[in-house]
């Protein structure tokens, strides 16, 4: 186990690669959250990213999401409430990604 | 201390690579009915401005900000993306309606009746002065359409950055940047009408010719641009080039 804080587990049979995300995503380590995800699509037409154990997201994690969107289709997974989900509703972000919240 | 007061609209070459950019986003994204390029200068205590548009961008934006609400309007306050699939149905906006936009600009309600999404995407360019792009399509706005605004975005704010320090000579570094990143665009859109396949396809058949074929997905762009029309990928400079 490495203890990064975006893990790919990769696509198995019918289900999708899933990303998961945790703690803190901003400028520092936006890059690399971005190349996850960029890795998760290359193996598969529709994944699936983890934010529910994300502690803070702000604007750049918005943007690598809609990038990833823009050529894979995209599943969240989220919390019911704080910043991350405040964050989907206001960019539109909710509306071209299916989100599945989790309590 | 502050220096004498950078002004995006005093400086005319500044205003007309931003009109070219705006160009060039059109004929990438060709459902477009509007593009707007957006400033908002809170050290001057001045109120968001357009400072660059084309088709229906500059009316649709100015009634948003005169407190009808909107993408733009959204994008600037919280310096986040922003996606409406349908802008006079999006329940984040009641008041921007049709008929309230269609009252402030009486001339355009005909370009306003084919609106449907709209993407504006933010950025900053100095401490405290923010800029969205916007775009208003025919059609809903997709996450592609934020991809395309995201890189433009980054362009609009290095030629504002770079104006801002008087330092002409990037401004040709930033614009090689927007030719490469173009092509991809372009060679997708060369795919769909040779192909007649959706964007989506014509993503996946380039990356799986990069994959195939071991060449880079922006060599492999500019091929297929140059193949398919017998010319290279269009420049925005094209007369210095």
């Amino acid at each position: 186990m490495t203890n990064s804080q975006f893990r790919l587990t990769a696509a198995v049979a019918e289900q999708s690669p899933v990303v998961t995300a945790t703690g803190d995503i901003d400028l520092a380590n936006v890059g690399e959250f971005g190349d996850t995800l960029t890795k998760a699509a290359a193996q598969s037409d529709s994944i699936t990213v983890d934010l529910s154990e994300v502690s803070y997201c702000d604007s750049t994690a918005v943007r690598a999401l809609f990038a990833v969107a823009a050529t894979t289709k995209l599943a969240l997974i989220v919390p019911a409430e704080g910043p991350i989900t405040t964050l989907l509703g206001i960019s539109g972000l909710d509306r071209v990604a299916t989100v599945v919240t989790r309590n | 201390m502050s220096p004498v007061h950078f002004q995006p609209t005093q400086h005319p070459q500044l205003l007309a690579l931003l009109h070219r950019i705006l160009e060039r986003i059109q004929s990438d994204l060709y459902e477009a009915v509007g593009l707007a390029i957006t400033i908002h200068d809170r050290r001057r205590d001045e109120h968001a401005s357009v400072i660059a548009a084309l088709g229906v961008g500059s009316e649709l934006v100015g009634a948003q900000l005169s407190g009808l609400g909107g993408p733009v309007a959204d994008a600037l306050a919280y310096q986040v993306p922003v996606l409406s699939l349908d802008l006079w149905t999006d329940d984040r906006w009641p008041q921007l309606t049709l008929d309230a936009v269609s009252e402030r600009a009486p001339h355009h309600t005909d370009d306003l009746e084919q609106l449907h999404g709209e993407a504006a995407v933010p950025g900053v360019w100095a401490d405290d002065a923010t800029v969205a792009v916007s775009c208003t399509l025919s059609q809903p706005a997709s996450a592609a359409t934020v991809a395309s605004l995201i890189t433009y975005e980054q362009l609009v704010s290095a030629a504002l950055i770079t104006t801002a320090a008087e330092n002409a000579t990037a401004i040709e570094d930033i614009i090689t940047v927007l030719q490469s990143r173009g092509a991809i665009e372009q060679a997708k859109g060369a795919l769909m009408g040779l192909v007649r396949c959706d964007a989506e396809y014509a993503w996946r058949m380039l990356r799986r010719a990069s994959q195939e074929f071991n060449v880079k997905l922006r060599e492999l762009s500019v091929a297929l641009v140059e193949h398919v029309s017998g010319a290279r990928p269009s420049s925005p400079t094209p007369e210095h080039r």
